[in-house]
Order: C-alpha cells, then sequence, then structure tokens
C-alpha cells in the first residue's frame, strides 16, 4: 500500500518529460518547455482533457492547451497534417496524454484508486474550474510556441494529514 | 505473425500499428474488449492481442478473464500495454492470464523487446 498523498512536482516533470519524449518530441527537439514564452490570448480557445483518480486518493489530472496546441497534438500521434485534424481527432490525442500522465500519477498515491476514463472539452477563453480540489503541482510551459498546463489537483482532504 | 491491438483511443491504436507494422505483423484493432471478443469469436486468431486496461464497455482485465475461459483461443499471447503501473495491478493482470506488461508511455524498443522475449520477433527485426 502506497503512503505517498500527493504527487511532488518533480514528479509531474519526470512523467509528463517521459511522455513528450515517448511521442510528442521523440527526437529530442521539441520538448515541452516549462516557463518558456508562448503565445496566449485571453479570447483564445482553450482544449482540456482531465482524467479523475478516485479511491485512496481524490483527484484529477488536468492537461489544459491552446486550441493549435491540441491540434498539434493530434497530428503527431495520429500521422496526420494539422489541418486534417478533426475535433474527434483531437479528443482522443489530447485524451490519451492525459490518460498517460494521469495513469502515472495514480501510481504515485495511494492505493488502491482507479482512474477514469478521459474527459476533453474545447470552449473559448477562461480555464475550468475544479470546485473541492486544490492544485498540488503545475507545469506552465510552451510546446513549439503554443501553451500547455500540466496540472494534478488534489481533494481539499488530501494531502493535509 | 497477426496482432490485435486492442485500445479505446484511435491515437494509440494506430502509434502501436505503426510499430507492429515495421515488425511485420499482420495488424487489426478493436476499440474495447467487447469488440476484440466479437472479433475472435468470428475466427479472427491473432498471435498475440497488445490490450489496454481502462476502456469503456469491456476492460482489458475483463477481456484476458473471458479469452482465458476459452481453451480455443488458448494459443493467443496477451500483453497489457497499459498506463495501470501498480505492482497490485500487474500482478492481478498476470494472475487473469497476462503472459506480459507494458506500461504507457512506451517507446518502439519497448515493444520490440517484449515481442522478442515472447519469441514473436527477432532482435533488430525493425532495423
Amino acid at each position: 500500500m502506497s503512503t505517498l498523498v500527493a504527487p511532488f512536482q518533480e514528479d509531474l516533470e519526470a512523467i509528463t518529460a517521459d511522455v513528450w519524449g515517448s511521442f510528442l518530441d521523440v527526437d529530442g527537439d521539441t520538448p515541452l518547455v516549462a516557463g518558456a514564452p508562448h503565445r496566449w490570448a485571453e479570447h483564445d480557445a482553450t482544449t482540456s482533457a482531465v482524467v479523475s483518480i478516485t479511491g485512496a486518493w481524490q483527484g484529477h489530472v488536468i492537461i489544459e492547451c491552446s486550441a493549435r496546441a491540441a491540434r498539434m497534438v493530434a497530428a503527431a500521434l495520429l500521422a496526420l497534417p494539422e489541418d486534417e485534424a478533426s475535433e474527434d481527432d483531437v479528443a482522443d490525442a489530447v485524451g490519451e496524454l492525459a490518460n498517460m500522465i494521469g495513469g502515472n500519477v495514480k501510481s504515485l498515491v495511494a492505493s488502491p484508486s482507479a482512474l477514469s476514463l478521459p474527459h476533453v472539452v474545447t470552449q473559448p477563453g477562461s480555464h475550468q474550474s475544479w470546485p473541492g480540489a486544490e492544485e498540488v503541482c503545475r507545469i506552465d510551459g510552451a510546446w513549439n510556441g503554443e501553451a500547455v498546463t500540466v496540472m494534478v489537483y488534489a481533494g481539499v482532504n488530501e494531502g493535509k494529514s | 505473425m497477426r496482432a490485435m491491438v486492442i485500445d479505446d483511443s484511435r491515437a494509440m491504436r494506430l502509434i502501436l500499428r505503426r510499430i507492429l507494422s515495421q515488425l511485420d505483423f499482420e495488424v487489426t484493432e478493436a476499440g474495447d474488449g467487447a469488440q476484440a471478443l466479437e472479433s475472435l469469436n468470428g475466427g479472427y486468431v491473432p498471435d498475440i492481442a497488445l490490450v489496454d486496461w481502462n476502456m469503456p464497455v469491456m476492460d482489458g482485465l475483463t477481456f484476458i478473464t473471458e479469452v482465458r475461459k476459452r481453451p480455443e483461443l488458448r494459443g493467443i499471447t496477451l500483453m497489457m500495454v497499459t498506463t495501470e503501473s501498480e505492482h497490485d495491478q500487474v500482478v492481478r493482470a498476470l494472475a487473469a492470464g497476462a503472459h506480459e506488461y507494458l506500461m504507457k508511455p512506451f517507446t518502439p524498443d519497448a515493444i520490440e523487446d517484449k515481442l522478442v522475449l515472447l519469441g514473436l520477433a527477432r532482435t533488430g527485426a525493425s532495423a
């Protein structure tokens, strides 16, 4: 039985780098760079993918990115031109990223816990909120100049014991 | 050699298809365990099935359990390819009848290494 109550920042960075290196930055020349400048405007559409962890540990793993970054993820994973990526392609690809990062986060928290299937939404402007949960670690970065954020939220009673 | 990729993500199915095709596998796909069982019931029997754990309709663990109940399907090698990486989960999958277990994310080399280990590919087959 795991005793960790929450993943640490360095865990999230390692997991995310691993996922990027395996599927989105295979040649090592387009990493997700934390803190790097990126194109972002408040009116831009945001694609969010979330997987929830329930059980001995409760929380969410969330990817938020610009709609362009989401299309680039779909293009990379599905090996098609960016302008041919459909909404379903984007939902599938960004959802699978959240699934991989979320599954690896789940391995670090208290067990037994279960991972939900990913939910993906694209909406204009503001970021989503996660009532009943608080952020425990996050990466704000840029991938090919586009905004990508990866966050872990824990239930408000997690990580305080 | 014939491989069946069972994953609800089209992106993941495509990634695995590309890797397996480079290793000269003939690849079919299913979006969940129920679809895969339907395909097996239709007479398509692969040499190996690469099975995700978390899928809608029928998850990978249930699929493996169902396949292992049927003696006529015992020739299929079953490999979990999943983000479920806790030791308990690996033990459950192996106890249900999986031969191998690979965690996502993976590299093409990791897939090839597992297939070599299972005697289904030669070292350097994708070179």
